[in-house]
């Protein structure tokens, strides 16, 4: 099996042009984690996560002390919200560099992949370097474990 | 030759400074590759040597450096200093006044016993998450962690590296700061801390929306392991009356911090490595490498011209002397580290007094001039450096345009209300 037989066919992206508002509007819209920003000719040139999304609003203490636990509540910070200049800017301020895959990666090195670079999403490119595909860390982890020897094999 | 020399020691070490000032080169690194220099041409030019170097170092500092870093190294990872800050947060119910009052008196108190850098690196990040959850800016309080803790340093031998230094070399005992120090420090904290109320008082006067959320904190919850902070604490107050009577029973204060280091070593079993890597070893050579660097000053008589030149001053009234070497200390502490400034002017000191000159107050002015002098730049003291990096991580950055703002008037308040009291009570020191 590989990457292109578990993955969503249908890629969610922003344009570079759009700003972290549009970005958050589309995440919510369409309930995705990770959007890819692609340039005019539809060259994927970056990522925007929800994770660096959320980093507007993240207060920042947890930067600082590693363990949390004892703030049941956070108080004002649970009701601060991103300057609206802040949100007018570019999608391409807090875009992050992109990692894709080929289309006929193996699951097991995809799912590696994703542990090792901490990535949720991952975005699949064919020969020719086109955004095909996109496959989440539940989609790979999913295939590889219905390969499994089933209950039907047990009993033969 | 021993003028040629003079001078390129003198250069070596100015140039030090320069580099530090400028953060061209990190502290630590000058220091080592001053040391070096000045060893090497002294063997080349044959009156400095390895061995007049190794005797330079004042061992009597760095012991009680390490044996202080060890006990706090200890208590750490304890959570003991997130406790407490969780505490003043929650006892001053979320008014901006009193939470600077708190934090301020929390983070002065620990570091008149414990090194201040350590204090304000482990009470600053809880003040980011009060203010935060409270919805204010941390900003006042940062700022004042750092200018309160400065200062109250100053009140004991241990509370800051110049004093341990000046403890040292003068042979001055925990007790002799106790009754000398403390008093003025105590005028000039309450100074320096109602000018901070007033400079602030724009900040301060903002109410926090949200003061529920710091009502629920639970200081007991931050604690992580009680049993290891209980052990360290004990020790820690063991110490601490052994420092009220180490002269009395002719002990030096390194061995009881190194013993007291190593009592609560066997008690709490820690990973020792773990422990150990939190020892701030940088600083313990930075000292090393300065007292081999003014050893060398010292040997090629840079610091006897210094001291001809300060005895034609001294014969000016000996409380205007002791005001003027105040003034003339905290404005090079303020540009410069205090801590070369301190090991620099010490022999220069002793130089006075083989000269005759009555150099007990000097002690004082010295100790005073260094301590304060910190707060007047955003690299004074090794605090501001270390609250300005970690504001640099929030969105409220501190600057040092706003440094020049807050800081450099509480420097100039409380090196002016320490001069007074130190000429009003001259004749006590």
């Amino acid at each position: 099996m590989q990457i292109k037989d578990c993955m969503k066919h249908n890629v969610v992206s922003i344009s570079a042009t759009a700003t972290i508002c549009d970005a958050a509007a589309i995440v919510v819209k369409r309930h995705v984690g990770l959007l890819p920003v692609l340039d005019e000719q539809g060259k994927p040139i970056g990522v925007v996560s929800l994770r660096d999304l959320l980093e507007l609003e993240l207060p920042d203490f947890v930067n600082f002390i590693a363990d949390v636990d004892f703030v049941h509540d956070f108080g004002a910070v649970e009701t601060t919200r991103p300057a609206p200049e802040e949100l007018a800017q570019p999608v391409t301020t807090i875009m992050q560099p992109i990692t894709t895959i080929p289309e006929d990666c193996g699951l097991l090195r995809a799912y590696s992949l994703m542990l090792q670079h901490n990535l949720l999403d991952l975005p699949v490119v064919s020969k020719t370097g086109k955004l095909v595909g996109i496959a989440s860390r539940v989609d790979v982890g999913t295939a590889i474990l219905s390969n499994w020897p089933s209950q039907e094999a047990k009993e033969q | 030759m021993i003028i040629a020399a003079a001078v390129l020691f003198s250069l070596i070490f100015l140039v030090s400074l320069w580099l530090i000032f400028s953060e061209k080169l990190n502290r630590t690194i000058t220091a080592i590759a001053g040391g070096a220099l000045i060893v090497g041409l002294g063997k080349l030019l044959g009156f400095y040597s390895e061995f007049d170097a190794l005797a330079a170092v004042d061992f009597n500092t760095l012991g009680l450096l390490l044996g202080m870093m060890i006990l706090v190294a200890l208590l750490e990872p304890t959570g003991f200093f997130q406790y407490l800050a969780v505490w003043a947060g929650k006892f001053s119910r979320g008014k901006p006044v009193r939470l600077l009052v708190l934090l301020g008196t929390v983070t002065t108190i620990l570091s008149m016993f414990l090194d201040n850098v350590t204090t304000v690196v482990l009470i600053a990040p809880v003040t980011i998450l009060i203010c935060e959850i409270l919805g204010i800016s941390p900003l006042p309080y940062l700022v004042s962690e750092a200018l309160l803790s400065n200062t109250g340093g100053v009140a004991t031998l241990v509370g800051d590296p110049p004093n341990i230094l000046i403890g040292s070399a003068a042979g001055l005992s925990f007790n002799d700061f106790l009754i000398h120090s403390l008093p003025v420090v105590v005028v000039v904290w309450l100074t320096a801390l109602f000018l901070l109320l007033y400079l602030f008082r724009r900040e301060l006067a903002v109410r926090p929306p949200k003061v529920k959320a710091v009502l629920k904190l639970n200081p007991a919850e931050a604690l992580n392991d009680w049993k290891t902070a209980r052990r360290v604490l004990i020790v820690l107050a063991a110490a601490i009356l052994l420092f009220f009577v180490h002269n009395l029973l002719h002990l030096s204060p390194s061995f009881v911090a190194l013993s007291a280091a190593a009592v609560a070593l066997v008690w709490v079993r820690p990973n020792i490595n773990e422990t150990l890597r939190k020892i701030e070893w940088s600083v313990l050579i930075f000292f090393a490498a300065l007292f081999i660097m003014v050893g060398g000053l010292e040997a090629a008589g840079v610091l006897g011209s210094l001291v001809r030149v300060m005895e034609r001053a001294a014969v000016m009234p000996p409380v205007l002397f002791g005001v003027l070497i105040i003034w003339a200390v905290a404005g090079l502490s303020a540009i410069v580290d205090n801590v070369p400034i301190t090991i620099a002017l010490i022999p220069v000191i002793h130089g006075l007094g083989a000269a005759g000159v009555d150099i007990g107050p000097l002690w004082w002015a010295l100790a005073f001039g260094a301590g304060f002098g910190g707060n007047g730049t955003i690299i004074g003291s090794t605090a501001n450096i270390v609250v300005a990096t970690l504001s640099e991580k929030t969105r409220t950055p501190i600057t040092s345009k706003l440094w020049n703002k807050r800081g450099l008037p509480v420097m100039l308040a409380t090196c002016a209300v320490a001069s007074i009291l130190y000429a009003i009570a001259f004749p006590l020191f």
